[in-house]
């Protein structure tokens, strides 16, 4: 059985009501599926992963996570063990803070331990692990802020792995990465995504990006799903050329 | 050799600088300045209007800072349509307005509200010693139960968010905790310089340090060093204490960020 996490968004609105910036009517993913989600700039790609996060609320319709409320307080009520994963934009995040990596990773881990009870050596074995799984090893007690941008999102990717995450929710995680660094960042995705049953939404401007493991494909525009299916048949359609063309 | 009149001055003084030093770290870290100077223009207003009321200045300030710091704790980036720092900012000319209004109302001698805006240790009993030490220990003892969500706060508030149920609870408690040190030490440092304070030590700790225990430390001592410094410049030189307070702690970040300079901090 998978244990990754359902997803259910139902006649959502964001945003302004007469002009929202996101439109859903209906998406569902399936415990352990792997979503990529593609449009240009404004489609409204990080609403959607916000909205799925819990982050924002939409104005209204619903959005389920096991068929509970992510949002309020019975979103709360229902977070013991929902573990989501979430690799934000550079922007959503102080990189200039003199942590070490090994701090930035070990923060993940709170979604196992509750307030008021320290991480101990099992938490720490589990950072070390990921640390290491990433390659990282050597940089452990290295400050977050003196890596680099490639680095830096392994990090991040370690962070949301380390508490065995149900839902992995990546947005964009190539952008200002030079070559190397976005292929070899997209080889860990795919061992990830293929070695594990966890949900995944990854938000990428890029098709070539996209690991094999997300064979459905999302394509938003102008706050809309475009076009929703398998990868092949959704590369394949009319729409999808015209959203290409515009990213 | 210093009259013992000054010694609880002295002692309240360091305490207040350790709180609000401790405080500033997280201010500062959040990239959010404008937190501590709108709780602490919220105790201001509630000190002077309840002071206009002639009711005691201390619950009026404290009553308002822990309401502000309710309300700021709920204006969520993600949630609102323009930056948290901007919905602070108004908060703050909003409440300075206010402020000014109150003073301008005040029909008799305006030495008290004044003292609020600009400060004076020189108000320091024994009984302010336990009140500022109190909560001193209560900061420090939140500090380090709430470790890993405060950590978890300071790098990204929704990363945090997303991860533990816990984080908003402590974040909104971490806010009330500000409220209140900034009302007990209104007095003593004043409401317009109280902002000074809340950056300084930090913004001089990261200079300097590489390590969350190490900023905190070094942000600590850095506060407790601007108050006496400043008490003791202020007692030596006849100047007012605020002002002398905040040049310090103005001075300490100067110099860090010369030391920094000079030994090339690495990573």
């Amino acid at each position: 059985m998978s244990d990754g996490l359902s997803i259910l968004l139902s006649d959502v609105d964001v945003g302004p009501r007469r002009h929202p910036f996101l439109r859903v009517d209906h998406l569902q993913a399936a415990a352990g599926e792997c979503v990529g989600i593609i449009g240009p700039n404004g489609a409204g790609k990080t609403t959607l992963l916000k909205l799925c996060c819990g982050l924002i609320r939409p104005n209204r319709g619903t959005v389920l996570l096991d068929d509970r409320p992510v949002g309020g307080w019975r979103g709360w009520r229902g977070w013991q063990g929902r573990r989501i994963g979430y690799i934000p934009q550079q922007t959503e995040y102080n990189s200039h803070l003199p942590f070490s990596l090994r701090d930035v990773v070990a923060m993940g881990r709170n979604a196992l331990k509750p307030a008021l009870r320290p991480l101990d050596g099992a938490d720490f074995e589990a950072v070390d692990h990921w640390i290491a799984e990433m390659g990282l090893h050597d940089r452990r007690h290295q400050t977050f802020r003196s890596l680099s941008g490639g680095q830096q999102q392994k990090a991040l990717i370690a962070r949301a792995m380390v508490a065995a995450p149900r839902l992995v929710v990546l947005d964009e995680p190539a952008a200002n990465l030079d070559t190397r660094s976005r292929w070899q960042l997209r080889d860990i995705m795919e061992r990830l995504f293929r070695d594990r049953a966890m949900t995944v939404l990854l938000v990428s401007h890029d098709v070539e990006f996209l690991p094999g493991a997300c064979e459905r494909l999302l394509l938003l525009r102008r706050g809309r799903i475009e076009t929703d299916g398998p990868r092949d048949e959704v590369l394949a359609s009319p729409s999808a050329a015209d959203v290409l063309a515009e990213i | 050799m210093m009259d013992a009149y000054f010694i609880p001055i002295l002692i309240a003084g360091a305490f207040a600088g350790l709180s609000i030093g401790l405080l500033s770290v997280f201010i500062v870290g959040m990239r959010m300045p404008f937190i501590g100077s709108c709780i602490s223009h919220a105790a201001m207003v509630g000190a002077v209007y309840a002071s206009l009321f002639q009711v005691n200045p201390t619950l009026g300030a404290l009553v308002l800072s822990i309401l502000a710091a309710a309300g700021v704790a709920f204006i969520h980036p993600h949630r609102r349509h323009f930056d948290a720092n901007t919905g602070q900012a108004i908060l703050l000319a909003f409440m300075m307005g206010l402020v000014f209004l109150a003073v301008a109302l005040e029909e008799g001698s305006r030495t008290e509200m004044l003292g609020l805006l600009w400060g004076s240790i020189l108000f320091a009993d024994w009984g302010t010693v336990v009140v500022t030490g109190g909560l001193a220990v209560l900061l420090v003892a939140f500090v380090i139960a709430f470790e890993k969500e405060l950590k978890a706060v300071l790098f990204s508030r929704s990363l945090a968010a997303v991860t533990s149920a816990a984080t908003e609870p402590v974040y909104l408690a971490f806010l009330c905790f500000c409220g209140l040190i900034l009302a007990v030490n209104l007095k003593a440092v004043g409401g317009l310089l109280i902002f000074s304070l809340l950056v300084c030590p930090a913004a001089a700790a990261y200079q300097v340090c590489r390590g969350y225990r190490s900023v905190l430390l070094a942000a600590t001592g850095f506060g407790a060093m601007a108050t006496t410094l400043g008490f003791l410049g202020s007692y030596v030189f006849n100047l007012p204490t605020g002002a002398c307070t905040v040049i310090v702690g103005t001075l300490i970040f100067g110099a860090c960020s010369l030391v920094r300079r000079a030994l090339a901090i690495s990573e």
